[in-house]
């Protein structure tokens, strides 16, 4: 709760006889003013200036020092930066403790970067920095801190984009360390931040894989719904959705591509991959996904895959844009049906904004053709008016059950949904 | 899990420091080594741009070698951009390196003739772009470089390390009248 309501409503609350002066006293006191914490602040902001004033005069004379003299800086500000990172934390204070760590890795990159422009040397595979990883991984093992286990993921996605761009070759052994490193020490502390930011590090590199192969990009959701999958398989269910979120929205910005563009097959055709070889593998990832879905008891998110599918195979025109709307809308009435079931607001917002998106790529791509415009919103508003009806009675009979079976004293039918709790299967 | 701060905690962290000091050593090692043991050639390049280094601490360097004839190419396949590269460079004695053939796999050299590894940049209708990685060159505090005030064509001396990495050892303005003026 914020001190500034606090401050605010509590007067109100006294003289409504909700509390008692004193207690408002004491619920003050449990919020310290922010004012406090600031001054806190002044001492860290004062060693960031001071830092960056010594980062300054050694970058602007960097070149004119001597070679020994650069390694000694680099090594020393190295082992500082840890050795600082441990004192922190013996003595309890976590957050500096852990950020100085986090800069002694970074200085470690930074450390093989300029060691090897200190002598100009070129190297022609990624071992230099993959050293960098690894290092960033057995941290992230070895500290209870967010900040150093996201830091891998994000150096992984650095090194791997210098990889491809610079050397041309794509390195399987950054995305290893990053996917099985970092992801299995998410596995054991779920969280969500980093739940999303390591599918967003794992998509990145599996991006720059197909770019730099020259595959079709739709090999792309190959990785991509591996990473989707791994979430079906995680016990904890917000952590699980994290995780599934990129390339969930991937796989939709991809769907409405297709709808948008697909008429054309000059498109359509630069997205078919042998059909045997890309079915088969998007079928086996499918079939892992569904079997962790059975096992968690998650099938209600089933739908999540018509995202998927290969409709680019269809010959393009028409057929394809047609069938890519109806995907589209099925697919946004299947998450307004789990958000109605779950009662979470935000799923039904998301539903609404994901059937709104249909209709508008439906207006723009084939009724401006084939309707009056007029006839399209009317039959627009209509679809929306009796969906919108529909959710409401649901509610309401839902609210009626749950008043009669609380009035007839058994528990009620539909139990509140915690976002953790596993959900029913659909029906 | 993690964070306690026992003494094999304090072990495990002190063990993957001193394996950094010692990673950032060992590439400042292969740094001095590729410079003893490696086989030394000279490189020419074009006129050198000045001007950067007024905000920036190097200068590009393009090299006469950065471009090769489409007919020196080896490969089974046609050459692709980004694709890595061995570049056979003939070598006289003390004297200005030019390529040979461009492979697409590693190979032995004669003697009189280095490997340069590299990468295709460019394919045109008659000639290969290619890049070393060795075009930004860090101008040391008291190079030449720094008190030139003309684009001097200059040489580069590069060695190559029996395993493949190569660096810069140095750069000498090239004794030639059109540079000179």
């Amino acid at each position: 709760m914020s001190r500034k309501f606090l401050e605010t409503e509590s007067p109100a609350w006294v003289t409504e006889g909700l509390i008692t002066e004193a207690q408002r006293e004491r619920l003050l006191a449990r919020y310290p003013s922010d004012a406090v914490q600031a001054v806190g602040l002044l001492p860290l902001l004062g060693s960031i200036l001071v830092g960056l004033s010594a980062l300054s005069v050694v970058a602007a004379n960097w070149q004119r020092l001597p070679t020994p003299l650069r390694l000694g800086l680099l090594l020393g500000s190295l082992v500082a930066a840890y050795a600082g990172g441990e004192y922190f934390l013996r003595r309890g204070n976590r957050r500096v403790g852990h950020g100085l760590i986090g800069l002694g890795l970074v200085l470690f990159g930074a450390g093989i970067i300029l060691t090897s422009q200190l002598y100009q040397l070129v190297g022609y595979d990624v071992s230099g920095l993959l050293a960098w990883v690894v290092v960033g991984v057995l941290l992230s093992y070895l500290y209870e801190s967010q900040s150093l286990i996201l830091l891998p993921i994000v150096i992984g996605a650095a090194v791997q984009t210098y990889c491809t761009q610079a050397l041309g070759i794509f390195s399987y052994t950054i995305v290893a360390l990053v996917a099985l490193g970092s992801g299995y020490r998410w596995w054991r502390r779920p969280d969500t931040l980093l739940a999303s930011v390591l599918a967003l590090g794992l998509l990145w590199q599996a991006a720059l894989w197909v770019a730099l192969s020259h595959s079709k990009i739709t090999w792309f959701f190959i990785p991509a719904m591996l990473v989707y999958a791994a979430g079906d398989w995680h016990r904890d269910r917000a952590a699980g959705r994290a995780l599934q979120g990129p390339p969930l929205v991937a796989a939709y910005l991809f769907a409405l591509g297709l709808a948008l563009f697909g008429e054309t097959d000059q498109y359509a055709g630069q997205l078919r991959p042998p059909v045997l070889a890309y079915l088969g593998a998007l079928g086996a990832v499918f079939a892992l996904s569904v079997a962790g879905k059975r096992q968690q008891g998650r099938l209600a998110s089933l739908p999540d895959w018509l995202l998927l599918l290969p409709g680019f195979y269809l010959p393009g025109g028409l057929p394809l844009a047609i069938a890519t709307l109806v995907v589209l809308y099925v697919h946004a009435g299947s998450v307004l049906a789990r958000a109605h079931r779950s009662g979470e607001a935000e799923q039904l917002t998301l539903g609404t904004v994901l059937f709104i998106i249909a209709t508008m790529v439906a207006y723009f791509k084939l009724t401006w053709a084939f309707l009056d415009k007029s006839l399209f919103f009317l039959i627009g508003g209509v679809l929306l008016l009796s969906l919108s009806w529909y959710l409401r009675r649901r509610n309401a009979s839902r609210l009626a059950a749950g008043v009669a079976s609380a009035a007839s004293g058994s528990a009620p039918t539909t139990p509140p949904t915690l976002p953790n709790q596993p959900q029913e299967p659909l029906a | 899990m993690p964070t306690r701060h026992t003494p094999s905690h304090r072990l495990l962290l002190r063990l993957l420091v001193a394996a950094q000091v010692l990673y950032v050593l060992g590439v400042a090692g292969a740094g001095y080594a590729t410079t003893a043991y490696g086989q030394h050639i000279w490189l020419a390049t074009a006129p050198v741009e000045l001007h950067s280094l007024q905000y920036e601490s190097f200068v590009r360097l393009r090299y006469t070698a950065a471009e090769a004839p489409l007919t020196t190419w080896r490969g089974a396949s046609p050459p692709q951009r980004r694709q890595a590269v061995y570049v056979l460079l003939n070598t006289g004695p003390d004297s200005l390196a030019t390529v040979a053939g461009v492979y697409d796999q590693t190979l032995n050299p004669n003697p009189g003739q280095a490997v340069l590894r590299g990468w295709v940049t460019e394919v045109y209708n008659h000639s290969l772009g290619l890049r070393y990685n060795l075009e930004r060159y860090y101008v040391p505090g008291d190079s030449p470089l720094r008190l030139g005030k003309t684009s001097p064509a200059v040489r580069v001396r590069v060695s190559i390390a029996p395993w493949g990495q190569a660096r810069i050892e140095r750069v000498e303005l090239l004794q030639n009248p059109t540079a000179a003026r």
